[in-house]
């Protein structure tokens, strides 16, 4: 206690009170006060005493200076009645402006995907076209390899049977040569004496080529009379390798002569090309 | 201004509303000391347009820094004068103001302002002025060149050539004496 009042009397807590005291000087009398409760009384009673002297002194602001200050201190409690209806307004249009223009947006995203999409159609068709006309041309091919396969394969096949019957005794090979009016033409043909069957080798024909109009006729002669073993052409690429004529068991001579197309009930004699006997 | 229309609130009510950021405090604040606060402003800065500017900076440092404020170092309107001197001060010292300003005798001021705006005092004043002539005027001095001329303790101790010990006495002596009549 006597320490408390003496602390009073030094004059410091009314320092302390006008803000005169250093921090260091303001720690020491706020643990006194704590201390104390008569240091913290005095404080009490001074700064009071003090604050009624100031009410006493005080001077009048301005009206109109209060709004100001409570403007700054607040300004969106102050103004958010006056705000809040233009606000949401500009809100709104705010909005559908925004949301009009992402819809452009899109709307100008889809005109650039259709255009896109025709481009790429445009261009996948044209493929297409390239790729169909690819697909027929190698069906072409492809039927022209299967007809080449089919044809040599007939063509090994009359090759085959023509190495067999060249081999085999009960076929007679018979040798045509050529006539004064074409020396230079020759062929031979298979026959099967016993079987009554006539083949033609095409394979070694050298006849000068018939036109479309003209054919050559097969005959055999029988006891000096021609008879017909049928027609056939001579060209270049023949179809067959070996080809059937008619059937004749008997026969001394074969002949070919140049008849009009389908062949005649005769020989034109003048227009035989080759003949050739049986070598018995 | 009708009286109906303050607000007054106890201290403990009004901290704790500055605390909580109610702006109901402010109001009460300004009701109740804004004249206390702006008659030690407009001893310290003459201009009355400069001193109602500061007493608006002085209210929203009041606002902005009411969490330093701590209730067990002393009374609210302690701390707020104190922050309405510091910033008068700060002014005062300042270049552009002391450039802008025809130094006044500081002694005279507290008479200049009063005679400047005449409204100082109410009825009660009388009151106030028998008490203060019936001080010693020495003693009334030195209070007011601390309290409401921005001097500190050492520089009034300096313009009066006075020792430090003697000045401190006198600020005792006059509180003392205002005690007196308010208490």
């Amino acid at each position: 206690m006597k320490e408390a009042k003496a602390y009073i009397e030094t004059g410091i807590l009314e320092l302390y009170v006008l803000g005169q005291l250093t921090v260091m000087e303001q720690k020491e009398v706020e643990d006194m006060a704590a201390a104390y409760p008569l240091v913290r009384e005095e404080i009490n009673a001074i700064e009071i005493a003090m604050e009624k002297y100031a009410v006493f002194h005080a001077v009048k602001p301005t009206s109109g200076l209060e709004k100001k200050i409570f403007e700054k201190i607040a300004p969106s409690a102050a103004n958010q009645p006056q705000t809040n209806n233009p606000k949401i307004v500009q809100l709104n249009t705010d909005h559908s402006a925004s949301e009009i223009r992402s819809l452009r947006f899109a709307l100008v995203a889809c005109v650039g995907l259709l255009v896109l999409s025709f481009v790429a159609l445009y261009a996948m068709n044209d493929k297409l076209g390239i790729a169909n006309q690819q697909i027929a041309s190698l069906n072409s091919e492809n039927e022209k390899f299967a007809s080449t396969v089919n044809y040599m394969n007939a063509a090994n096949k009359d090759l085959q049977e023509i190495a067999a019957i060249t081999d085999d005794p009960k076929w007679t090979v018979v040798k045509l040569g050529g006539t004064t009016i074409a020396p230079q033409a020759k062929m031979r043909i298979f026959w099967h004496k016993s079987g009554q069957h006539v083949m033609l080798d095409n394979t070694r024909m050298s006849l000068p080529e018939n036109d479309s109009k003209h054919q050559y006729q097969l005959w055999a002669i029988v006891k000096g009379k021609p008879v017909d073993l049928g027609v056939f052409d001579a060209e270049s690429q023949p179809e067959k390798l070996l080809l059937a004529m008619k059937a004749i068991g008997d026969a001394q001579a074969f002949a070919v002569t140049l008849e009009k197309r389908g062949g005649s009930a005769s020989p034109t004699m003048e227009k035989m090309i080759v003949q050739g006997a049986v070598a018995i | 201004m009708a009286p109906t229309k303050k607000i007054s609130l106890t201290e403990e009510d009004l901290v704790r509303a500055l605390k909580g950021k109610e702006t109901i405090a402010i109001q009460a604040l300004y009701d109740m000391y804004s004249g206390a606060l702006l008659g030690v402003i407009s001893r310290i800065i003459q201009q009355p347009e400069v001193a109602e500017d500061l007493l608006q900076e002085t209210f929203i440092k009041i606002w902005n820094s009411a969490d330093s404020y701590d209730s067990t170092k002393g009374r609210l309107f302690t701390w707020m004068i104190n922050l309405a001197r510091n910033l008068s001060i700060d002014k005062v010292r300042s270049k552009d103001y002391r450039n802008s300003n025809k130094n006044q005798d500081i002694e005279n001021n507290v008479d200049f302002i009063d005679s400047q705006r005449k409204i100082t005092f109410n009825a009660d004043t009388l009151g106030l002025r028998d008490m203060v002539t019936a001080l010693k005027p020495e003693f009334n001095d030195v209070l007011n060149m601390v309290y409401f001329k921005g001097y500190t303790h050492v520089e009034a101790a300096e313009e009066l050539n006075l020792p430090l010990g003697t000045v401190k006495t006198r600020i005792r002596m006059a509180i003392m004496e205002l005690r007196k009549h308010f208490n």
